[in-house]
């Protein structure tokens, strides 16, 4: 079972965008794949038409009480599950702060399911904490969307450097540039720039496109409604790079 | 460690619709039950992958790969359905063999079942699929309800209006769960279940699709299992015998021609060897003019087809030669390999070459003439007598020669004494599985059973010295074939150490294995079964 976090510390970067998407991609390509919405907005979960859970089974869950597998749920697409996010993650970060080993037990909450899943995608609120944390404990690689933008580029060293610090700089972080607008310049600059100093930047990326913003409407990944949008085989294309990356193979 | 994904209810049971409802019909109705919404029709191409014997269907299961629009995928679906599939996705061209596989739960599953064989494209069949997703209030899937209707197209053939003509599959449904949501597929289910309009039906695609083109799975045995009535004419049953390994090696040839696996050749050769050996042993049967000339033919082929056969044995066992030795010598031996596979080539070119001979031709020809004649019994000694007869006193025959040659060894005698012992053994052998089947299913059985064990020793035994002579032989060929590192003879000698080691162990084996096959309990029940019968 491969683990892959889709991770920014900013929000509305295109995480759940490429989660929702390289989720899907993987299922069809045989993978057993898992998608753990961890973020309380919710926001994949929508995606799949899932109801997300209310109750508060959530902090339960986070602390082992309750069974990670029985509150799965099949998706409208083959080989693909999604764990739903629950209201209450906003506590989250509080209900693991109780926990004896709080970073690690993510990792141990998925270890039991990992026969049953080739592919674990988590998409990831944003900001650094006590989630994140365990998200680079757990997540074997972090796929970071970045905005071509001088800001994004700043997010991304401050990753880095809490990578470094924290001594988790054995994830493989492979950032990708994420609604890219190759009519800004800024963009197309930075894009030509920010790969020849990062050299793990990847070569897919993915264009601004109304037909991602218009998942929200169908309520379904871009690759399932349109296959041949441009931006449905750059996520193609995405998906393929980050499984050669990783040398993932669906057992 | 296999992972398996836990099905939830039974979930692979496919539905037909029963004769003189039509599908439309079943929709109607379902759409009065449930809320659902159909997806574009999709194609998926199936191709049925096996080995030329079956044996992932033997062994319990289907292996097909699917493309489906992009996505290219192999699944195997095990006979049982409480057993989960698997599958492998991103598979362009599914590999042949086993061991080609990416080390997960497909390879740890067919792998062991296929061992040395490729794998063959068993069928091949178009299936237009129309989805059907059951709905919640959220539009959301719960449920998912797959009408396929199937059509076998024949292979390496495009052409629609061929595949027209295959018989169509008929129609199945099937519904696959969605995790999460099982009260729905329950419901569905049950409603199915209980439904007069359709009817539950062996889940297994490939057997009725290939049904449907008018053949058989699993059509294919080189075992000897005959049906044989004990007063029947000797000749009948001895022209049934050459019949069916003549039908072995046919069916073998093309395999053999195109070297698709080591297997082809294998039962290719050991139909030749059982067919010398009926010719031989079952003595007085058919006309001896006729016997001797095929005699003399058989052996050829045989000697013809042994070389690439030495190879394919020395390129199975490579790995387990590198194996046995030290790791850090391991690596030496990899010239030894690409000898072997560019002389395997070598001599395979040759053997289709003799193949493609008029000599082979003729041989074929004329023996499968020969056993069509009518008057095979007639114009022999024995051929007219009842089978009982003459196959009981041929096995008693045998079954003395192998306990005195047997008796006669002790821990002095030559290697040649052990050697002339196996191939007694193997005659008797022989004759007891053509036999078989005119002697009570459990006495007979212990005995074969007995005799393979000493079988198995004398084989390695005999083998593993052949074998290091074959390596010695090799390293010389090696050298004057041009430059052969001298770590790589020395690690070749270190193979053909161990070898003639594992040798004498088997040598030092055999009193102990000879003594149970030859104790009195074993020489009663040969004359228990072979004695004297109404005959001498
Ligand atoms: N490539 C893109 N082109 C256009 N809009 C995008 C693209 N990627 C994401 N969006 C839109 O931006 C918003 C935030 O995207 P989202 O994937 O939810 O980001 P995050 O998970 O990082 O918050 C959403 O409305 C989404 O539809
Ligand atoms: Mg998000």
């Amino acid at each position: 079972m491969n683990i892959v976090a889709v991770y920014n510390i900013k929000g509305g970067v295109g995480k759940t965008s490429a989660a929702v998407n390289i989720a899907h991609l993987a299922a069809q390509d045989g993978f057993r794949v898992l998608l753990w919405d961890l973020d309380p907005q919710a926001a994949s979960t929508y995606y799949f038409r899932v109801k997300p859970r209310i109750r508060g089974g959530g902090k339960k869950m986070i602390r082992g009480k309750l069974d990670l597998d029985d509150q799965i749920k099949g998706t409208d697409y083959e080989n693909l599950d999604l764990l739903p996010a629950d209201f209450s993650y906003r506590k989250m970060d509080v209900a693991l702060g109780d926990i004896k080993k709080p970073a690690l037990q993510l990792l141990k909450l998925l270890r039991p399911l990992s026969y049953e899943f080739d592919l674990v995608v988590l998409d990831c609120p944003p900001s650094i904490s006590l989630v994140s944390e365990n998200i680079f404990h757990a997540a074997s690689a972090l796929l970071v969307p970045t905005i071509p933008t001088t800001l994004s580029i700043r997010t991304y060293q401050q990753l880095l450097k809490f990578l470094k610090e924290n001594k988790l700089d054995r994830i493989d972080v492979l950032p990708f540039f994420s609604m890219a607008d190759r009519r800004k310049s800024m963009h197309v600059e930075i894009m030509r720039q920010l790969p020849k100093k990062y050299r793990n930047f990847m070569d897919a990326w993915i264009p601004y496109a109304s037909d991602v913003e218009r998942m929200g409407l169908h309520r379904e990944p871009v690759t399932a409604f349109a296959p041949n949008a441009i931006a449905a085989r750059a996520y193609q294309r995405l998906w393929n790079e980050v499984a050669e990356r990783l040398s993932l193979q669906p057992m | 460690m296999i992972s398996r994904r836990k099905p939830t209810i039974n979930p692979d049971t496919a539905f037909s619709p029963v004769a003189g409802v039509s599908l439309e019909q079943f929709l109607g109705e379902l759409g009065h039950r449930f809320d659902f919404s159909e997806e574009r029709p999709a194609y998926i191409d199936r191709t049925y992958l096996d080995s030329f014997d079956w044996r992932l269907f033997e062994g319990g299961g289907t292996l097909c790969f699917e493309r489906e629009s992009h996505a290219r995928r192999l699944v195997w679906t095990p006979h049982d359905s409480r057993q989960g599939r698997v599958m492998l996705g991103r598979v362009n061209k599914p590999p042949r063999f086993g061991w080609d596989y990416p080390p997960g739960a497909m390879r740890s599953t067919i792998g062991p079942l296929l061992e040395m064989r490729a794998l063959l494209p068993r069928i091949d069949l178009v299936t237009r699929v129309r989805t059907l997703r059951l709905l919640d209030d959220e539009r959301k899937t719960v449920v998912r309800l797959r009408v396929e209707e199937s059509r076998p197209r024949r292979a390496e053939r495009d052409d629609d209006e061929l595949n027209q003509e295959q018989p169509p599959v008929a129609v199945r449904i099937v519904t696959l769960p969605v995790r999460g949501y099982d009260d729905e597929l329950a419901d569905l289910r049950k409603w199915l279940y209980d439904s007069d309009r359709v009817t539950p039906r062996t889940p297994c695609l490939l057997e009725e699709a290939i049904n449907a083109t008018g053949g058989r799975v699993a059509d294919y045995s080189s075992k000897l299992d005959f049906e044989f009535d004990p007063d029947m004419p000797a000749a009948e049953a001895v022209r049934e015998i050459h019949r069916f390994l003549l039908g072995v090696m046919e069916q073998n040839l093309f395999g053999v021609r195109e070297d698709i696996d080591s297997e082809f050749l294998h039962d290719f050769r050991v139909a030749i060897r059982r067919t010398r050996s009926a010719l031989t042993q079952v003595k007085g049967v058919l006309p001896a003019s006729a016997t001797d000339h095929f005699k003399e033919r058989f052996a050829w082929l045989g000697q013809v087809t042994g070389p690439t056969r030495d190879m394919h044995v020395y390129l199975l066992g490579f790995d387990d030669y590198r194996d046995s030795l030290p790791r850090q010598y391991q690596g030496d031996l990899e010239p030894l390999r690409a000898f072997l596979i560019a002389h395997q080539k070598l001599e395979h070119g040759q053997l289709v070459e003799r193949l493609a001979s008029p000599e082979f031709e003729e041989l074929i020809r004329q023996w499968r003439d020969f056993l069509a004649r009518t008057d095979l019994g007639a114009r022999s000694k024995h051929g007219d007598k009842p089978l009982i007869e003459v196959a009981s006193k041929r096995i008693r025959e045998m079954a003395q020669r192998v306990f005195e040659e047997g008796d006669a060894i002790d821990d002095r005698s030559p290697p040649e004494d052990l050697h002339e012992l196996r191939k007694s053994c193997k005659k008797l052998r022989y004759l007891m599985e053509f036999f078989q089947s005119i002697y009570p299913a459990n006495k007979i059985g212990g005995p074969i059973r007995e005799i393979k064990r000493l079988l198995d020793n004398l084989g390695d035994y005999q083998d593993l010295e052949v074998q290091a002579g074959k390596l010695r032989h090799f390293a010389h060929q090696m050298v004057e074939e041009g430059a052969t590192p001298a770590d790589t003879l020395l690690a070749m000698g270190m193979l053909v150490d161990g070898l003639l080691r594992r040798q004498q162990q088997k040598r030092g084996e055999f009193s102990e294995r000879y003594a149970r096959f030859a104790d009195t309990e074993n020489r009663q029940r040969f004359q228990a079964l072979f004695g004297n019968r109404g005959g001498k």
